[in-house]
Order: structure tokens, then C-alpha cells, then sequence
């Protein structure tokens, strides 16, 4: 008994199975027990698991909460309407234009607001769902006021219109392939991206994502899908009014994507399936329901942040822990070769000149120079305080300089955003590791190949052959790199599971896939076992011998003086001394400024 | 022009500028904007024109009560929908849908009890919703008492920030781990943010009763042209809040006047995309320097 259930939880294709088995049933039912009042409500909620698919894509992965969802549907249903019933467009003309405009209005809607923070975003899209409200009933000549757009006709295909079973059929498919696309969009450098700016903004732009760029691919993309949801929810009504689409039903698809499960694939699917399995309920309380809405929002969020469908992954995760199952999954399968090694790569010049900061009165920095040449490793070393930290993050482009300048392969990087310089070639890695604790190491690591990648989204989407080959040479690259820094057996588990040290060996790992012709490390050795600081020297070691260009900020002076050819010495934001580290840890200033006199070091003898 | 757009915009404006500073006042220390914000005004509005229209009770007396209630009541907000998600996880924002599932339950509730007709509230004597001319301006002496207390609120909370206690809140905004090594408690100031922020909430509502009724509708309009108040002016800038304020009142009085009043959202709304369009941080903000 026991081995039985054993099998069947443990075989991948089970799932598979599942999911066709129950395709088939929803395909086939119409023809079986279908009424028109269930082709109708099924329909329904077909056009609204679309628009919560939509959503979840953006809020659930994104982490951007939507407020005006269902306005974007309201765009999409009347462009299509206005289009089929005034200028006589066919269907499919129409749904494209229902994309586009939801897309473009929604678009230049979230621009400004997705600049800033999250709840900007949410209370702009909130306002944009009042005002369209009150737009669809203002705007008489566009919008035929309250009366709405009447006599939608059916969409037809090759001639013939569709019957109602037909509308059933076609929301079933496109609400399929919406899934199928959101997957495969997330399984590439776009899903990565975008859940890195959801779980950890710092480690997205540091690996050259830009922030407002992917979330406005999550918008734009979110948007044209509720767009067609609009258009197939004016053909499946065939009445549209402004009533249809208040700041309310906004809200009711946040509720499906937080019931069902936010950043689940199937969540939006399982929370409109719940929402209309229960209609009858939510009719006899139709005045209590923004009441419902509310208190199962603030019940949800608490209780169970990762709705129906979170819930159910945590029982099953469960349920194979006491079968004796691993719930880490297998090493993927590279269809690459692995063994190629790793290729040189083709370091870069830093040159810092005169540069300072100012934090309110403090002076962080105060005129710092330093020159490292292209494929030599660099140390800053210096008390707590003394600037090493904020002199990574202006070579980075984290904090905008207030003077001085900047060159890294000879081009000034002063005034880049931080994305923009990871593309110059700068990489790297924060005191405290940058992870997304969720996600399993190997896709950390694999999040710094976006850079490295160049396939489009489009391409990622459809998973055709360029793209499906470039996303296997990657993930064969961060093997490498996992094999490199020593956490291959780790590569499956979740990053946040990791020891402190090996998250670190991990970041460093993430930039390397980026291939950083100048790496930057932040205190690498901090927190690192014995056993973990001798496989970080020889990492350091081995990353100068790709050709890399490494400046690494670090107290552990052993570590430094084995290392690094050159050494800059700050105090107080200033240069206390540089030179090799036998001159500079032999340096009278040095030694009693930052070591006390009493601090001999071996290495530098 | 019409000369009478003038007094109409800067009596909105001044109401949104005190949604603003609510917002503010709860934002600074908590880093939360409250989504209920809008809600708690409304709240204030109706309690305040029940205590004293209903039931008597004088003017001061009246505000007190409902200041008082309402304080308690986003008291409980902190801590039912705020504390428990900023402790799960401090820079998350799951804090957005729990403060408006808050907003959605408050306005359902108040709704429900007292029901969808407006009520008139008359200003506190003497003062009065009658209009007189001022310089080629239709005015009211409750107008212009509302634009005067406005800005004695707004400095005096300025103010308020220059001394001990309002820097013990700069600091917990800037930093909460350091701050807390420093003896600020930073749980202690954010529960005390929601019982001031509600209070400010109560009072604005009061003060636009006379003026805007006291009905449900003025918690969804409210919370969003209080939000592009304080977006306009910067986050956290209460005199920014106020200019801003004026500026959205004018622009929506405009609005309302030239094209028609059911384009007055749009007008404010666009406005707001514009500003922030040109100057993501408001006319008087400044991008919080990023920690890494």
C-alpha cells in the first residue's frame, strides 16, 4: 500500500497525466452536460482565470499590485465592441486591438508609478480604475454613456459564428496557452529577472536587470492578456455597460490571484474555480460583499500568503517527507557538453580618480584614487567606516558619485544606473549575500546570465529551438560555476536553506556567469569557515587566472596579502597608503593607524 | 477665467493636503502608506456629523469624540493588518492589500450603518457656509477658516519634526535597526503613528464635512487625491503636500469648470501622472539614498 502511493507520488509523468486527464474532461463536458446557463457561467470564468492569469503574472511574480485590472478589461471590452458593432470589425481584428489598446493605455498609465515604489503603483492603477469608470460613462461619443455597447456579434470562424459551445472551446484553449506561455516565459531569463526584482531588487540590477524595464514587460504583457479577456468578455455578454467594470471588479481579481495563490502557476485557475463554486453563497450576500472581499484579503495575507495552491504544495511536500521522499529535485539534464571548461575571459582597467561622497555632513569619501590594471586583483582594506563599502558601490553605480571620476576599461561609468554598468562588464557581490531565499541555488546563479543571454521574450514564450539552445548553454555554464565554487550537490535546494558561507561561494558564483571582465567583492571572507576561506583564496585565485580583473574589499589581511598584487589602504575616506602588500603592510602609518603596532603579518615577510 | 475657481481650489486643496499629511504622518516613522486612509477620513466625517448633528453634543466636543475614535480604530489597523505582516517580513509590502482589505471592510461597514444618504453638516459658529464677495471672489467664512487652520496644521506639524521627539521619528524612518539601538522603539512609534494618523484623519474629515457632506463616497476620492497630494509634494514633505494640494484643487476646479464636472478625477489624475512623470519624487522630494 504504502509502496503503492510511493509510486504514484513520485513519478513526474503522474502530474502530466493529471493535468491531460483533466484538459480531456473540460474539453469534452459541453457535449456530455452542457446547458446554456453552464456554457455561459463556464465561459464566464474562463474570459476571468485569463485575466487573473494575467495578473498573477505581474503581482504574483512581479510582486506589483494591481488595482486596475479590471479597468484594463473594460479598455480591452470596448475597443473590441466599439470596433465589431460601429466600424463592423470582425473578431479577431478586434481582440488584437482590444490587446493593443489595453497595453497602450495601461502602459502609459503604470510608466510613472512604476519608476517608484510598490504601492505607488497600486494606488496609481487604483485611481486609473476610478477614472475609467467614470470615462466609460462621460464619454458619450466614444462610449455610448450608461446604455453601454449593445448587439455584440458572436466571433466567427472561416464564415461560420461560433456557437456557445465554440466561445467555450476557444476561452478553454486560449486560457491553456496562457498558462503554457506565462510557464515557459518564467522558465526563462524574463522569469528570473522578474522574480529577482520581486525578492531582491539589489542582486536583479547588480546582475543587469533593469528594474523599471522588467516591470513594465510584466505590465505591458499582464495588460494585453486582460485586454483579450476584455475582448472575449464582450462577445461572450454581448451587452457591455459601464457597471460591468467598477474599481470592485478590479479588486475581485486581486482576491482570485491571493485565493488561489500568488506566484503559483495554477493559482489564478484554482482561485476563480473557488469563487465560482460558491456563487450561490455570494449572491445572498451580495450588499456584504466588498466586506467578504476585505476580510478574506486580510485573512488570506496573514494566514496563508500563498493561497489554495500554496497551501496544498506545503501538504504535498509534506506528505513526501513522511513517504521518505526528497523534495529537492533532480540535477536538470544539460543538453550542452559540460566539460568544455571555463573560457577566459578579457579583464578590464579600473582607474578611480579624486572621487568623493557626502552622506548629509559626513564626508564618506574624500578624494580617493586608485589604478588597478586589467587582470590583476586589487585589494581595499581599512577600519570599519573608512569607505570601502561605499567605493564599491559608486563603482557599481548603487550611489550617484558627488565628484571625481570613474573609468572602467578606460569609458567613464559616472552617471550609469547600476544596471548599465553590470552591462560595461562590472560584477558583484554584497557583504551579506544577495539571495532569493525561495528560489534553488542553481536558479540564483542562473539569474546572472541575463546578461549573457540575448534571446528575446517572444522567443522565450514560444521556446523556439535558439532560445531553448541558449537557455541549455547557460544552465551548462552555471554547472560549471556550481562545480567551480563547490556547491553542485547543493544546486537544488532553496538559496535561503544555505549556510552563510556558501551563499556567499554562490553569489560569487552568479556574478561569474555574467562573465565580469571586473569583479568587485565585498568582504567575501566574512562568516566563512576555515575549511570555505581556503576554497575561497583558491576561487580568488582561479578567477584572476580566467583574466578577470578582481577588487575585493576584505579585512582578513592574509587572505589579501596571498592574493592581491596591489593594495589601497583607507582611513576616514581617505588614501592612507598603496603599493604592493609587502610595502604596504611593512607601512609604519598602516600598522599603527589600522593594525596596532603589535600586529605582525607572515605573509607579507 | 472665473475669478471664484480660486477660493473652490484652494478650499479642496487644503482638504487634500491634510489627507496628505495623515498619509505622512503615518508614512515617516512606518515607511506603510495606508490604503484606509481615505476610509478613516470619512469615518471622522460621519462619526463627527452623527455626535453633533444627531446627537448634540457641541462642535469641539463633537470632533474630540470622533478624533478619538477614529485614532483607536487605526490603533487596531496597526496592529491586526500592519504589525503582524511588517513582522513576517520588514521591507515586504504585503502591508498594500492588508491596509486595503482594511479600507474595503471599513467602508462596507459604515455603509451598512448608516446608509447611503449623505449628511449636512453646518460649520461651528460662528462661522458659516454663506458666501460673500471678497475681492471679486465668492467666498465663505468657513472656507476661508478651513484654508487659515490648514496652515496653522501643517506648520505646527513642521514644527514638530524640528524638536527631540520629531527627530526620534526622522530616525526610525531613515533607520530602524539603528534607531532602536538608540532606545527609540520603533513598535512603540509606529502604534503611535496609526493613533495620530487616525486622529489627523478624523479631524480632516470633520472639517470637510460642512463643505462635502459627510457621505461613504468621500473615502475612495479622498485616498486618492489625499495620495496625489502627498505624491505631487514628496513623500513624507507636509508643506510640499500643501502646495501640492492647491495645485490638484486648482487643477480639478479648473477642470470641472472647463471641461465638466465628471472629468474632474481624470483632470487630477493626469495632472498627477505628469508631475511624476517629469519629477518621480514630487516637486519637493528627494530619491531616499538606496542601502546596500
Amino acid at each position: 500500500m504504502r509502496d503503492t502511493v510511493r509510486r504514484l507520488v513520485d513519478s513526474p509523468a503522474n502530474g502530466w497525466r493529471l493535468l491531460l486527464a483533466l484538459a480531456a474532461i473540460l474539453y469534452v463536458a459541453p457535449l456530455l452536460v452542457g446547458t446554456e446557463y453552464r456554457l455561459f457561467v463556464a465561459t464566464q470564468m474562463g474570459v476571468y482565470v485569463m485575466v487573473a492569469i494575467g495578473l498573477n503574472l505581474l503581482n504574483g511574480y512581479g510582486g506589483q499590485v494591481s488595482l486596475g485590472h479590471g479597468a484594463l478589461v473594460g479598455i480591452g471590452a470596448y475597443a473590441a465592441a466599439l470596433a465589431m458593432v460601429d466600424a463592423q470589425w470582425s473578431f479577431w481584428p478586434a481582440a488584437a486591438l482590444a490587446m493593443a489598446a489595453a497595453a497602450v493605455v495601461g502602459a502609459m498609465m503604470a510608466l510613472p508609478a512604476l519608476r517608484l515604489s510598490t504601492w505607488y503603483f497600486a494606488l496609481v492603477t487604483l485611481g486609473f480604475a476610478q477614472v475609467m469608470e467614470g470615462l466609460m460613462t462621460e464619454w458619450r461619443e466614444l462610449t455610448h454613456g450608461f446604455a453601454g455597447v449593445v448587439g455584440i456579434p458572436q466571433p466567427a470562424l472561416l464564415g461560420y459564428a461560433l456557437p456557445s459551445t465554440g466561445l467555450y472551446w476557444l476561452v478553454l484553449t486560449l486560457d491553456l496557452l496562457a498558462v503554457a506561455a506565462v510557464a515557459s516565459l518564467l522558465r526563462s531569463r524574463f522569469g528570473r529577472a522578474l522574480i529577482a526584482v520581486r525578492d531582491n531588487p539589489v542582486a536583479a540590477t547588480a546582475s543587469g536587470v533593469s528594474m523599471v524595464w522588467i516591470k513594465m514587460f510584466a505590465f505591458v504583457v499582464s495588460a494585453a492578456i486582460a485586454g483579450l479577456a476584455g475582448a472575449l468578455f464582450a462577445v461572450q455578454k454581448t451587452v457591455i455597460t459601464p457597471e460591468d467594470f467598477t474599481a470592485e471588479f478590479s479588486i475581485f481579481f486581486l482576491l482570485v490571484v491571493v485565493l488561489g495563490g500568488a506566484g503559483r502557476l495554477w493559482g489564478p485557475v484554482v482561485g476563480a474555480l473557488v469563487f465560482f463554486l460558491v456563487p450561490e453563497l455570494l449572491a445572498a450576500l451580495q450588499s456584504w460583499r466588498l466586506l467578504i472581499y476585505g476580510a478574506a484579503l486580510l485573512v488570506l495575507m496573514l494566514y496563508a500568503p500563498h493561497g489554495l495552491v500554496g497551501a496544498v504544495e506545503a501538504g504535498w511536500k509534506r506528505l513526501r517527507a513522511r513517504l521518505g521522499l526528497s523534495n529537492i529535485a533532480p540535477l536538470p539534464v544539460t543538453g550542452a557538453q559540460q566539460d568544455g571548461g571555463i573560457r577566459p575571459i578579457d579583464g578590464v582597467a579600473l582607474s578611480v580618480r579624486g572621487v568623493e561622497k557626502r552622506f548629509g555632513g559626513v564626508a564618506a569619501l574624500a578624494g580617493v584614487s586608485l589604478e588597478v590594471a586589467p587582470g590583476t586583483s586589487h585589494a581595499i582594506v581599512g577600519p570599519n567606516g573608512s569607505g570601502k563599502t561605499t567605493l564599491l558601490n559608486m563603482i557599481s553605480g548603487f550611489y550617484p558619485v558627488d565628484a571625481g571620476a570613474i573609468a572602467v576599461g578606460g569609458r567613464s561609468v559616472i552617471g550609469l544606473a547600476p544596471h548599465r554598468i553590470a552591462h560595461r562588464g562590472v560584477g558583484r557581490t554584497f557583504q551579506t549575500p544577495r539571495m532569493m531565499p525561495d528560489l534553488t541555488v542553481l536558479d540564483n546563479i542562473l539569474l546572472g546570465a541575463f546578461m549573457a543571454e540575448t534571446q528575446g521574450a517572444l522567443a522565450a514564450t514560444l521556446r523556439l529551438p535558439a532560445a531553448r539552445r541558449e537557455q541549455a548553454q547557460s544552465l551548462a555554464e552555471a554547472m560549471r560555476y556550481l562545480d567551480f565554487v563547490g556547491l553542485r550537490e547543493r544546486a537544488m535546494e532553496p538559496a535561503g536553506e544555505l549556510p552563510h558561507g556558501q551563499q556567499r561561494l554562490a553569489e560569487i558564483a552568479r556574478a561569474l556567469v555574467g562573465r565580469p571582465r571586473l569583479l568587485l567583492l565585498d568582504e567575501p571572507a566574512a562568516g566563512l569557515s576555515l575549511d570555505e576561506l581556503d576554497r575561497l583564496g583558491e576561487l580568488i585565485s582561479a578567477i584572476r587566472g580566467l583574466g578577470t580583473t578582481v577588487v575585493i574589499v576584505e579585512h582578513h589581511l592574509e587572505l589579501v596579502a596571498n592574493i592581491c598584487s596591489s593594495v589601497t589602504v583607507l582611513e576616514r575616506g581617505a588614501v592612507l597608503a598603496s603599493g604592493t602588500p609587502a610595502e604596504v603592510f611593512s607601512n609604519e602609518a598602516v600598522i599603527s593607524a589600522y593594525m596596532g603596532a603589535h600586529v605582525r603579518i607572515e605573509a607579507a615577510s | 477665467m472665473d475669478l471664484d475657481l480660486i477660493p473652490a481650489g484652494l478650499t479642496a486643496g487644503s482638504l487634500y493636503a491634510l489627507v496628505a499629511m495623515g498619509f505622512n504622518i503615518l508614512y515617516r516613522p512606518t515607511n506603510v502608506f495606508n490604503f484606509a486612509q481615505g476610509d478613516l477620513v470619512m469615518l471622522g466625517a460621519m462619526v463627527g456629523a452623527s455626535v453633533m448633528a444627531l446627537a448634540g453634543l457641541p462642535w469641539l466636543a463633537g470632533a474630540a469624540a470622533a478624533m478619538l475614535c477614529v485614532a483607536v480604530l487605526a490603533l487596531v489597523e496597526e496592529r491586526v493588518a500592519v504589525a503582524p505582516v511588517l513582522k513576517r517580513s520588514a521591507h515586504g509590502h504585503s502591508w498594500v492589500i492588508t491596509t486595503l482589505a482594511i479600507s474595503m471592510i471599513i467602508g462596507n461597514l459604515v455603509g451598512r450603518i448608516w446608509g447611503p444618504d449623505p449628511i449636512a453638516v453646518k460649520p461651528p459658529a460662528p462661522l458659516s457656509t454663506e458666501t460673500f464677495y471678497l475681492l471679486g471672489m465668492a467666498v465663505s467664512s468657513y472656507q476661508l477658516a478651513l484654508i487659515a487652520v490648514t496652515l496653522l496644521l501643517v506648520f505646527g506639524v513642521e514644527g514638530f519634526y524640528r524638536t527631540r521627539s520629531g527627530k526620534a521619528v526622522m530616525a526610525v524612518a531613515e533607520d530602524r535597526d539603528a534607531a532602536l539601538l538608540r532606545g527609540i522603539d520603533p513598535d512603540r512609534l509606529s502604534r503611535w503613528s496609526f493613533f495620530l494618523g487616525g486622529a489627523v484623519a478624523a479631524l480632516t474629515g470633520i472639517l470637510a464635512a460642512p463643505l462635502l457632506y459627510a457621505s461613504t463616497g468621500l473615502g475612495p476620492s479622498l485616498l486618492l487625491k489625499g495620495f496625489a497630494a502627498a505624491a505631487v509634494g514628496g513623500i513624507g514633505n507636509n508643506r510640499g503636500a500643501l502646495l501640492a494640494g492647491y495645485i490638484i484643487g486648482m487643477a480639478e476646479a479648473v477642470g470641472a469648470a472647463v471641461l465638466s464636472p465628471g472629468y474632474q478625477l481624470a483632470m487630477v489624475f493626469a495632472v498627477m501622472l505628469v508631475i511624476l512623470l517629469i519629477r518621480p519624487h514630487g516637486l519637493f522630494g528627494s530619491a531616499e539614498a538606496r542601502t546596500v
